[in-house]
């Protein structure tokens, strides 16, 4: 870690926002001021922080006092803290370093408490800020160093295209291929990419030309293995045809996937002979000559279940008439098609249709046609008349998937983790500048189906995009995320459990076979996640400027502050956060002793910060995640239920009461679920009261920390427990969920190291719980701890 | 520092502020809509507009995008201004009826009704386009659009159309004005896989 030498120790500086009469009214921030003074080298109000003025007096303040921490306590940092960085990051003040804390959605505009009241909650959130800063070690911003060659991948068409703008760029490409043969290689792309006669010759051109290119190195019959390294820095194992290894060093891997096109179920007439499907209608032609007689074409996509695709089938089936007439005129064409098909023609080819007597005729929905010998027979949507059409040649819809190979070479490189549809279906979307960044590595019908014009388009397209990152990284303005992971070589040993996790393909292995040895984090793929870090069994993961640290100290600092009743709450920026700052809309208000604690995805939440607020005295935790399954890191909410649920059973193990600690969902735009669940999680902590801070629970809540933290074993089988929604299989001995579940218990209570102070306390009172226990009503529990009294 | 008046006021302010920013900075009230910290101004909705005078003449600007200058003598609560101001209510009035926060507006400066055709008395949308601004420039994305011209003008993903572009963080509805936004959110993000609604 490249931390900033000079800004190691923190100056803070806190900017109390008045917002013109939005907060300053409804929170007495003179006496937030006055008890804030001694917690930071300045505080001071402003009218408005985010207008220009008040970013001059930030500026003067940060140059005159030498601030390195900047706090601004006003309104939604989801918003407005760009504007912060931007205008900071002149002074040599990074991301990470400045922080905003929401007194105007999440204090002043949300209770009905008095102004000294939401002054003293503003305190302990803008404290807790403060002991984030101190124990943040800012790093500087990491160069990514990208140049070519860039290796073309996958044995797809869209490399041509690509390979052909690099090469025009000036960039070297290495293509590794099944064959060089350029008619064998047309001969693909006329399977995949059916009926594009118009494109086929300006395509071989194209592959002679890039073929010919001295920026563009060949090489042929090689089978990709492995990739290892990260953006930059890749190598690629490729296996010739006598089992060779072969490596290829380059600094960018494009993928360029194709596709399959497969004939259909014998249920549809298939036979391959008369009753076939386009790329082979191709080939028969190429063999036997243009068809005569009646052809027919059944865009037969919505019997597949496929409709996204039969407008792709459609043109396909088109652009083949077209040829097909121009051969041969006295064939007689008719294209049948499903009735909710949008017809692909524009004006121009209906007339030309009409002009050659190629006839469309739609079929009515409610009656599947039926392919007998030599006829197809459909209900029309006119009149609803069985119709029955006379075929020589019958055409039908390919179906479209990805070949087991494809899907291979996808996983090799880092583009999909698992196996389902199409690879556009595994983008992750997650922050802005994620979006779009697939198209410079997948191009081809392999991401989504589509025709070869299109393929051609974002082959030229990520073309131009790693051209672009290469320039980038040329004129030294190509920066790493100012929060991604990186991996402590030291600490890794290599089990493998983050990369099996991560959701965005980030984390990469440096060799092969990789058992054992240290994992590296790609910087320009990792999306900052960080259920990697929270997972790792040996701590050797850490999200850059977000560090578990940071959290533990943020959510310690608020515990401590916590009175009886009150809780903490994590709420997800995607998810809780929003749905929290939109409450003020309703004109809704929601228990005061809520804290809300802004977190980038609850997934990243190490066990040990959730242990640590209980072990600074907080009464209750609450984590605010995503609507399920609409998590933007994937699986973030799954994996903090997971280790939310380990908490409850170390505190089953412990006595105390498993409701403390909760993980609920929130919809951005639902803000009033915000309110019930807030309101009733609360609730439940008021009536259990805190923790009573005696030596022996001190002690328990200290060796649940201790485990949560250090316990390589507890933290292994938690991470191996992290699963996928589409995991229906559980590895090892456990067979079913139950079972799983009663082993991690048995686990932990023998991992569990019980607190001498307890076991005396027991041995004394032998029957009393230290707490109300799981499901006893909390009276019960509270009078049969006066009679033990 | 340039030294200009406000409703006869001396302040100070530095070069690129704009009026409403210095206005701000001295406590001095001047209503806006489609003005948003987080985004540059744009001048949509014409609220914030302001006197401007010098000598026997005067003329009306859009604070918000006004920058300040030497000598500059600016009010903001003139017959002239108030009477802008009202109008301007009162079309908002008008087409977006449906919004508490335009009627509150309307109300505390002394306009009740309004005179012009109601279209649609569902609206609250007032198209002041600050979440298109604030998808552009604060997320990058680039989701939300203004759609169609003139009378058709209205608030949505291109072609209205749930678009996967949208990464549905929620910030245009944070910055919307009038909270129409809410309903208008689900018309642009893909449907969640998912829905609480239940618990409605």
């Amino acid at each position: 870690m490249n931390a900033i030498a000079n800004q190691s120790i923190a100056k803070t500086g806190i900017f109390l926002c008045a917002c013109g009469d939005e907060i300053a009214p409804r929170i007495d921030l003179d006496i937030l001021k006055a008890n804030l003074a001694g917690h930071a080298d300045v505080v001071e109000t402003l009218p408005n922080p985010c207008l220009k003025p008040g970013l001059d007096r930030i500026h003067d303040l940060v140059e005159a006092e030498g601030l390195n921490r900047i706090i601004v306590a006003g309104c939604d940092g989801r918003i407005m803290l760009k504007k912060f960085e931007k205008s900071l990051e002149p002074l040599g003040l990074l991301k990470g370093q400045i922080d905003m804390v929401n007194l105007k959605n999440h204090v002043a505009k949300v209770s009905s408490a008095g102004p000294e009241a939401k002054a003293a909650k503003a305190e302990k959130l803008i404290k807790a800020a403060v002991a984030e800063m101190k124990v943040l070690v800012p790093t500087e911003n990491q160069a990514v160093e990208v140049d070519g060659p860039v290796a073309l991948v996958g044995n797809g068409i869209g490399a041509f295209p690509t390979a052909q703008k690099l090469a025009k760029s000036g960039i070297e490409c290495i293509l590794p291929l099944d064959t060089a043969d350029v008619d064998e290689i047309m001969g693909g792309v006329r399977s995949a990419y059916p009926g594009e006669y118009g494109q086929y010759d300006r395509m071989k051109k194209m592959i002679q030309d890039v073929m010919a290119s001295d920026k563009v190195t060949v090489k042929d019959g090689l089978k990709m293995k492995n990739l290892l390294g990260i953006t930059g820095d890749f190598t690629l194992e490729m296996e010739k045809e006598d089992g060779e290894l072969e490596s290829i060093e380059a600094g960018l891997v494009v993928a360029a996937l194709d596709a399959q096109l497969l004939p259909p179920g014998p249920e549809f007439g298939y036979d391959g002979q008369s009753a076939m499907i386009l790329p082979e209608l191709d080939r028969n032609m190429a063999k036997t000559g243009i068809p005569k007689g009646e052809v027919v074409f059944w865009v037969s996509d919505y019997a597949y279940d496929t409709p996204e695709f039969a407008v792709l089938s459609a043109k396909a089936a088109w652009n083949t008439a077209k040829f097909i007439k121009n051969a041969s005129p006295s064939t007689h064409i008719t294209i049948v098609y499903h009735q909710d098909m949008a017809l692909p023609l524009t004006a121009m080819e209906r007339a030309l249709a009409r002009r050659l007597n190629v006839s469309w005729v739609s079929y009515d929905k409610a009656v599947r046609p039926t392919v007998q010998d030599g006829f197809l027979t459909f209900c029309t949507t006119t009149d609803h008349v069985e119709t029955e059409l006379k075929w020589d040649t019958l055409v039908l819809s390919p179906l479209r998937s990805i070949a087991r190979e494809t899907m291979d070479a996808a996983k090799n490189l880092g583009v999909v983790h698992d196996t389902s549809a199409f690879l556009g279906n595994h983008h992750t979307h997650v922050k802005p500048e994620m979006v779009g960044k697939d198209e410079t590595y997948i191009v081809g019908s392999a991401y989504f189906p589509c025709d070869l014009q299109a393929v051609l388009n974002t082959g030229r397209k990520a073309g131009s995009n790693t051209y672009e990152l290469i320039e980038r990284s040329r004129h030294a303005e190509l920066f790493a995320p100012r929060n991604i992971a990186v991996v402590d070589p030291e600490k890794c040993v290599g089990c493998g459990q983050c990369q099996e996790i991560c959701d965005c393909s980030g984390i990469g292995m440096t060799q092969f076979p990789s058992s054992g040895l240290p994992r590296v984090v790609d910087p320009l793929l990792c999306t900052g996640g960080g259920t990697c870090s929270a997972t790792c069994p040996y701590n050797a993961i850490t999200l850059l400027n977000s560090t578990t640290a940071q959290r533990e100290a943020r959510v310690g600092a608020l515990a401590q502050q916590l009175d009886a009743g009150e809780a903490a709450c994590f709420a997800c920026v995607w998810g809780g956060l929003p749905a929290a700052d939109h409450v003020h809309r309703l004109n809704m208000t929601y228990d005061e002793g809520v804290h809300i604690l802004s977190v980038p995805c609850v997934g990243q939440i190490d066990p040990s910060v959730m242990a640590k607020a209980f072990l600074e005295g907080a009464p209750g935790l609450l984590l605010m995640g995503c609507s399920p399954e609409q998590c933007h890191h994937s699986f973030g909410i799954d994996h903090a239920w997971s280790r939310v649920q380990l908490i409850k059973k170390l505190f089953t193990l412990c006595g105390f009461d498993r409701r403390r600690i909760a993980l609920a969902h929130a919809d951005l735009n639902r803000p009033e679920d915000f309110v019930k669940t807030s309101d009733a999680f609360t609730k439940q902590i008021r009536e259990m009261g805190p923790i009573e801070m005696t030596q022996v629970n001190k002690d328990k809540l200290q060796a649940i920390y201790d485990m949560c933290k250090y316990n390589e074993r507890i933290r292994t089988l938690l991470s191996v427990s992290l699963r996928r929604p589409m995991d229906e299989e559980y590895r090892g001995d456990q067979f079913h969920a139950l079972s799983f579940d009663r082993d991690f218990n048995q686990a932990i209570e023998e991992e569990f190291d019980y607190p001498e102070s307890a076991l005396a306390a027991e041995d004394t009172a032998a029957t009393t719980p230290a707490e109300a226990v799981v499901d006893e009503p909390a009276e019960t529990a509270k009078s049969g701890e006066v009679h033990h009294a | 520092m340039i030294k200009f008046k406000i409703n006869d006021i001396d302040v100070e302010a530095k070069q690129g502020w704009t009026v409403l920013e210095t206005a701000r900075e001295y406590g001095i009230d001047i209503p806006t809509l489609c003005h948003h910290p987080a985004v540059e101004p744009s001048g949509a909705c014409r609220l914030c507009m302001v006197e401007m005078r010098e000598g026997d003449w005067s003329k009306l600007v859009a604070s918000c995008i006004f920058p300040v200058k030497e000598g500059l003598n600016i009010y903001t609560e003139t017959p002239k201004v108030h009477n802008v101001r009202r109008w301007i209510l009162e079309m908002l009035l008008a087409s977006c009826p449906a919004s508490p926060e335009i009627r509150e507006l309307a109300q505390k400066h002394g306009v009740l009704t309004t005179r012009f055709e109601i279209h649609d008395p569902e609206q609250k949308c007032l198209i002041c386009g600050l979440c298109q601004r604030a998808c552009d420039e604060v997320v990058g994305a680039s989701a939300i659009s203004i759609v169609d011209r003139g009378v058709h003008k209205k608030v949505g993903a291109p072609f209205l159309q749930p678009i996967d572009i949208c990464v549905s963080c929620g910030s245009c509805l944070t910055v919307c004005p009038t909270d129409a936004m809410k309903d208008l959110f689900d018309t642009v993000r893909l449907q969640p896989k998912t829905s609480l609604a239940q618990l409605a």
